[in-house]
Parts: structure tokens; C-alpha cells; sequence
């Protein structure tokens, strides 16, 4: 009887999620008359600017990514090492951004390297990309973060570092032979998400107007009947394959820590 | 001793208002396997860890082969460590792990490669390269972390209690083999542990600490026969005590609620009438009359384990219990509990605490 009422659950949930993904993947497939075809995908999919915004956030993601660990891997290395106190502190403001609207930093760096500002960032079309690459980190920063600390965990920091210290390692050699490679999973998987955050990203790239994939999907979407449902397939579609993808690399993990106790 | 390797001179460590570490001097010889020894919290890992760099005294100097290393960062001393929890990086292979610091000091990768393959020689895991830490059972993992330490050829070794992570077996046979390993490779070498067998075992000389400072220092032999201090005589071996009082200082005699123990000249400087300390070994002590004993105190036996080969017998001498032990022997049952016995022992054998 339980286990009827757990299944009913299930189903219910199922059909709340799954339900309108159908309707919609359906509904994309709908553009000949009468049959099921990909004629909305290949319209997507061959439309110029799609591969122009698409190839412009993968880019994009790349960078942030890339800007993120460079960011999040020594600094919660540091604060884990030196100043443990101060964990609770990092961690506060990691979370910001999820409190804070996006809307909101968008218009705070807009104010602050506006034209006429001691930096004027958006004065030109690389000096914005740059701006974005910041929002875009920011609002993956309380993810990355906390795969990167939750990664660190795993691993006894401390005795590690001593212990390529002795070896005659200084920092650089430490973070990159020994602290990197037993956190890469965790730091993939913050890649990942990072990814699938920075391609459905909307506020940002519309408000400082740069051609990312987000606006195009809105853009298309105000505009078409058939091409936004495929649309919001496709990137459906990257969201979990992002998801998967951070699945498999955990479950490729290699080794597990080797502490005692 | 000959001129010393490694010398600790007047090193104080604190953290904040709390002194862990008071004028710690030692002078270790080339070559020299020195442990640590002492309870909890005295010290012994700050002590080690300003030797290796990690912490800075907060006065005082560390000199290394004439050196005064004091200042220098911990990458830069070529100084070898082990640690309890072994701290093998988790994602390289153990022969990745022994050529670690050969690859940071960029030595060539065919160098590497024999170099490696010696220490894997070395401590025996010779097939192990291509393994994983995780997939080495503790002792093994110690053993890669002492080849790892040792690949680069530092200077010093330091030991951080390796043994304590590992079962009572393992701990044995590995700590002969580090011992052996150290005298083959003359590497002077700074071992902490709390397990008094074990430095007594392996030791060139051991240091006693307590309560950040060392209590003594000196050969096992040294230590467990006279040691200097109370605290030192209660801390390693087993200790029968006899509070006695002394009756004649001149003539060297100390009573005892069993009787009269005379100590020729060690009471020099002891009023009449003092309360006095005499300790002794419980192998110092026999049951009966034993060849050589010039102190007899009679008794009774107050309890009595069985141990095996061994029998720890408890006799009740006056207001004191004493232990000592005797052989197993099957012809002769053990004596029984409250059966009168005399114990007999030789003076010169006793430990005058004060
Ligand atoms: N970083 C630190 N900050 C403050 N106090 C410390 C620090 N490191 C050690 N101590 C204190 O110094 C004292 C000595 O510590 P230490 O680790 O040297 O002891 P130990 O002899 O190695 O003990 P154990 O046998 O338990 O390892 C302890 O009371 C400890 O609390
Ligand atoms: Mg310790």
C-alpha cells in the first residue's frame, strides 16, 4: 500500500515535469502539416545568427570557466589552508549572487564602467564581452565554489601541502600537481553547470547588448510559432547533457582519497 | 660526540599568550637516530615542525650542517618528513609519489626513473610502481611515503609517529626496518612517537619531553636506567616506588615501614628525617633469595597474573605494593595470593627520587 502511494507520487511528478517537455518536443515537430517532421530544427539550426549567438556563449563559457577556476581553486585552497576562520565569511559571499538579482549587478557595472567612469569597460565591444565574462562568473560563482570546497574536503589539504612542501614544491607546483588534480572532478562539475548557466543566460547579455544566446532565444520567441519550441529543445537539451556529462565524469573518478582514519 | 648536524639552540615557540616550547636545546650528531618521546601535547611535533620549517620559533636558532636555517620556507631546507597519516598524493601512482621532489628539483626523467627504482628496492615494493596509494594496504603506504621522503637524498629525516596509524605487527617489523634502512643510508634522523618501546628499541638516543621542554636526553639504556627526573623514571618502564624516610643521611639509610635499606654515599645532602622516594624495576627484583641481592624486605603475595612466559607477580611490602616478574616455569606452579614471601634486590639497582 505504501509503496502504491510512493508510486503514485512519483508518477505525479513525472507527469508535472515530463508532461510539458512532451507537449513541447511534440509541438516542435509540428511545423509540416499533417506529419511529424524536423523542419523546425533544421530552420534553427541553418539560421545564421543562431550559430553566430550559440558559438559566442559556448566562447564565452569557456572563458568564465576558465576565469572561475583561476578564481575558486586557490582562493578556497587559501582560505581552507591559512584562514579556516574565515570560511563561513567566503561562503556568505559566494552565496550573493544567488540573493542579489542579476538585473541588479547588470546596472551596478553599468554605473560603475559606464563611458564616462574611471574604467569605461563598455566603451567598447571586448571591454563588454570582459564585463559579461565578470557577471557571468559571478553568477556562477556559488556553484563553483562549492564544488571546489566540497572537493577540498575530500582531500587532507594540510598534511598534503607539508607534505610537497618537504618535497621542495613552492605554491604554483602545489595547487597544479597536488591540490588541481584531486579536485578536477569537483571543478568539472562546476564547470559544467557554469556552462549550462552562462548559455540560457538572458539579463546580462540583453541589458549590456551583446549577441549571446539567450536574447536570440527570446528574440525568436516573441517572433515564431515553431522554431522557439525546437529551440527550447535544443538547449534543453545541452542543460542535461551538461547534467549527464557531470554524472559520468564523477562516476570516471578514478581514486578515492587515501586517508586513514 | 662528534660535532653535531643538527642543532637546536635555546628555540621557544608560543601561540599567542601559551608557550608550547621552552629553551629546547639538542645537538644531533651525523648519522644520529634521535626520538622524541613523551605524553600528549608536550610538544614533540612543534619541536619537529620548526625543524622542518612549517612553524617559525618564536626565538632561538635551527642550524642544519652549519647552516642557520631558521628563516628559511620549508621547500628550501631539503629536509625528508613522514606523517602519521602518510599524506601520499592520492593521484599519482607510488612511483609518481618517490619521484615527486626529484621532479620539482627537475632532475631528468631517466634519472628519475632509476632513482625511483632504487628506493622501491629499497623498501621492498619493488612491483608496486604502477599502483595507486589507495590500492596499498597502510604499512605499504608508509613504506612509499618513506621512500618518497628519502628519494630526494635530504639532508634530515623527520618522523612524525609513522607508526601509529598501523596494527601492532605491522608496527614492529616496520619500525626495524626504518631503523635499519636510516643506518644503511647514515641519514641523521629525528623520530617522534609516545610509544616508549618503540624509541627505546630503535634509538641512538631518545629525548624525553614533558610539558615543552626535554626532561632528558640520553641513550635508551641511560634513560630507563637512571633517569634523571621523576617524571622521566614514571614515564618509561614500570616503576615500583618505596616511600621511606631517611634515618641516618651520613651513613646512607633509609627507613622503611619493612624494614632498612642502606644506600652507601647517595644520600649526601639529605637531612635526617626527609621523605625520600626509592624506585626500582620490577626486573631488578626477585622473589626469594637471588644470587647478588644485598636487600632482602619480606612480604606477601598480594596478587598474581598469569602472563604466559612471563608472571607478574605483586607482593605487599610494607605500606607498598611492588611488581615484578617472574619466568614461567612448568615444574612450579605460581605462588599463591597471601602466601608470607621475602624479596630480595640489590641496593645499587635502586632509583633515588626526590
Ligand atoms: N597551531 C597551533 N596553535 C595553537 N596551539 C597549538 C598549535 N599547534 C600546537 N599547539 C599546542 O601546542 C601543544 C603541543 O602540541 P604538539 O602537537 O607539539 O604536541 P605533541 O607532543 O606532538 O602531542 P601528540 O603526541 O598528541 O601529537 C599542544 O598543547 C597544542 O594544543
Ligand atoms: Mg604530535
Amino acid at each position: 500500500m505504501r509503496r502504491l502511494w510512493a508510486w503514485g507520487a512519483f508518477l505525479l511528478g513525472l507527469l508535472y515535469f515530463v508532461l510539458p517537455l512532451v507537449g513541447m518536443t511534440e509541438f516542435s515537430l509540428k511545423m509540416r502539416r499533417g506529419e511529424y517532421s524536423f523542419d523546425a530544427y533544421a530552420k534553427v539550426l541553418g539560421d545564421p545568427r543562431f550559430q553566430e549567438t550559440f558559438s559566442y556563449s559556448v566562447v564565452m563559457a569557456l572563458f568564465t570557466i576558465a576565469f572561475g577556476v583561476l578564481l575558486v581553486v586557490p582562493t578556497a585552497y587559501w582560505v581552507r589552508l591559512k584562514v579556516p576562520r574565515a570560511r563561513p565569511w567566503i561562503e556568505f559571499v559566494t552565496l550573493l549572487p544567488l540573493v542579489i538579482p542579476a538585473i541588479v549587478i547588470v546596472f551596478g557595472y553599468i554605473r560603475l564602467y559606464n563611458t564616462s567612469s574611471w574604467l569605461p569597460l563598455t566603451g567598447s565591444a571586448t571591454g563588454t564581452n570582459v564585463l559579461l565574462m565578470f557577471g557571468y562568473a559571478t553568477l556562477a560563482l556559488p556553484y563553483m565554489y562549492r564544488a571546489v570546497d566540497t572537493g577540498l574536503r575530500t582531500i587532507d589539504v594540510a598534511t598534503l601541502t607539508e607534505a610537497a612542501q618537504s618535497l621542495g614544491a613552492g605554491w604554483g607546483t602545489i595547487l597544479a600537481r597536488v591540490i588541481l588534480p584531486n579536485v578536477l572532478v569537483a571543478v568539472l562539475s562546476g564547470a559544467f553547470l557554469t556552462f549550462a548557466i552562462v548559455i540560457g543566460e538572458f539579463t546580462m547579455a540583453a541589458l549590456l547588448n551583446r549577441p549571446a544566446f539567450g536574447p536570440y532565444m527570446q528574440l525568436l520567441g516573441a517572433n515564431r510559432a515553431y522554431e522557439p519550441a525546437a529551440l527550447a529543445v535544443i538547449s534543453f537539451s545541452i542543460t542535461w547533457l551538461c547534467m549527464g556529462l557531470i554524472q559520468i565524469v564523477s562516476r570516471l573518478a578514478p581514486k578515492p582519497p587515501s586517508q586513514p582514519n | 660526540m662528534s660535532e653535531s648536524f643538527l642543532s637546536i639552540r635555546s628555540v621557544r615557540k608560543s601561540f599567542g599568550a601559551t608557550t608550547v616550547v621552552q629553551d629546547f636545546n639538542l645537538d644531533v650528531a651525523p648519522g644520529e637516530f634521535v626520538s622524541f618521546l613523551g605524553p600528549s601535547g608536550c610538544g614533540k611535533t612543534t619541536v619537529l615542525r620548526m625543524v622542518a620549517g612549517f612553524e617559525t620559533p618564536t626565538s632561538g636558532a635551527i642550524v642544519v650542517a652549519g647552516k642557520d636555517v631558521t628563516r628559511l620556507r620549508p621547500n628550501q631546507r631539503n629536509i625528508g618528513m613522514v606523517f602519521q597519516s602518510y599524506a601520499l598524493f592520492p593521484n599519482l601512482t607510488v612511483a609518481q609519489n618517490v619521484g615527486f621532489g626529484l621532479k620539482v628539483a627537475g632532475m631528468g626523467k631517466a634519472d628519475i626513473d632509476a632513482r625511483v627504482k632504487e628506493m622501491l628496492a629499497l623498501i621492498k615494493l619493488p612491483e608496486f610502481g604502477d599502483r595507486y596509494p589507495y590500492q596499498l594496504s597502510g604499512g605499504q603506504q608508509q613504506r612509499v611515503a618513506l621512500a618518497r621522503a628519502l628519494a630526494p637524498k635530504p639532508k634530515l629525516l623527520l618522523l612524525d609517529e609513522p607508526l601509529s596509524a598501523l596494527d601492532a605487527k605491522v608496527r614492529v617489523s616496520l619500525r626495524d626496518e626504518i631503523r635499519l634502512i636510516q643506518k644503511n643510508l647514515g641519514i641523521t634522523t629525528i623520530f617522534v612517537t609516545h610509544d616508549q618501546e618503540e624509541a627505546l628499541s630503535i634509538s641512538d638516543r631518545i629525548v624525553v619531553m614533558y610539558g615543552g621542554k626535554a626532561e632528558q636526553v640520553g641513550a635508551p639504556f641511560e634513560i630507563y636506567n637512571r633517569p634523571q627526573t621523576r617524571f622521566v623514571a614514571n614515564f618509561v618502564g614500570t616503576l615500583n616506588v618505596l616511600e621511606g624516610t631517611v634515618s641516618d643521611a651520613a651513613a646512607g639509610k633509609v627507613a622503611l615501614a619493612a624494614g632498612e635499606i642502606t644506600l652507601p654515599g647517595r644520600l649526601d645532602g639529605a637531612r635526617n628525617g626527609e621523605a625520600v622516594s626509592l624506585a626500582l624495576r620490577p626486573e631488578a627484583i626477585s622473589l626469594g633469595e637471588k644470587a647478588g641481592a644485598d636487600t632482602r624486605l619480606a612480604g606477601q603475595i598480594a596478587d598474581v597474573h598469569f602472563l604466559g612466559s612471563v608472571i607478574r607477580v605483586k607482593v605487599a611490602v610494607g605500606d607498598n605494593v611492588v611488581s615484578l616478574d617472574t619466568f614461567n616455569s612448568p615444574s612450579a606452579p605460581p605462588p599463591e595470593i597471601g602466601q608470607p614471601t621475602g624479596i630480595s634486590f640489590a641496593a645499587s639497582d635502586l632509583l633515588l627520587l626526590r
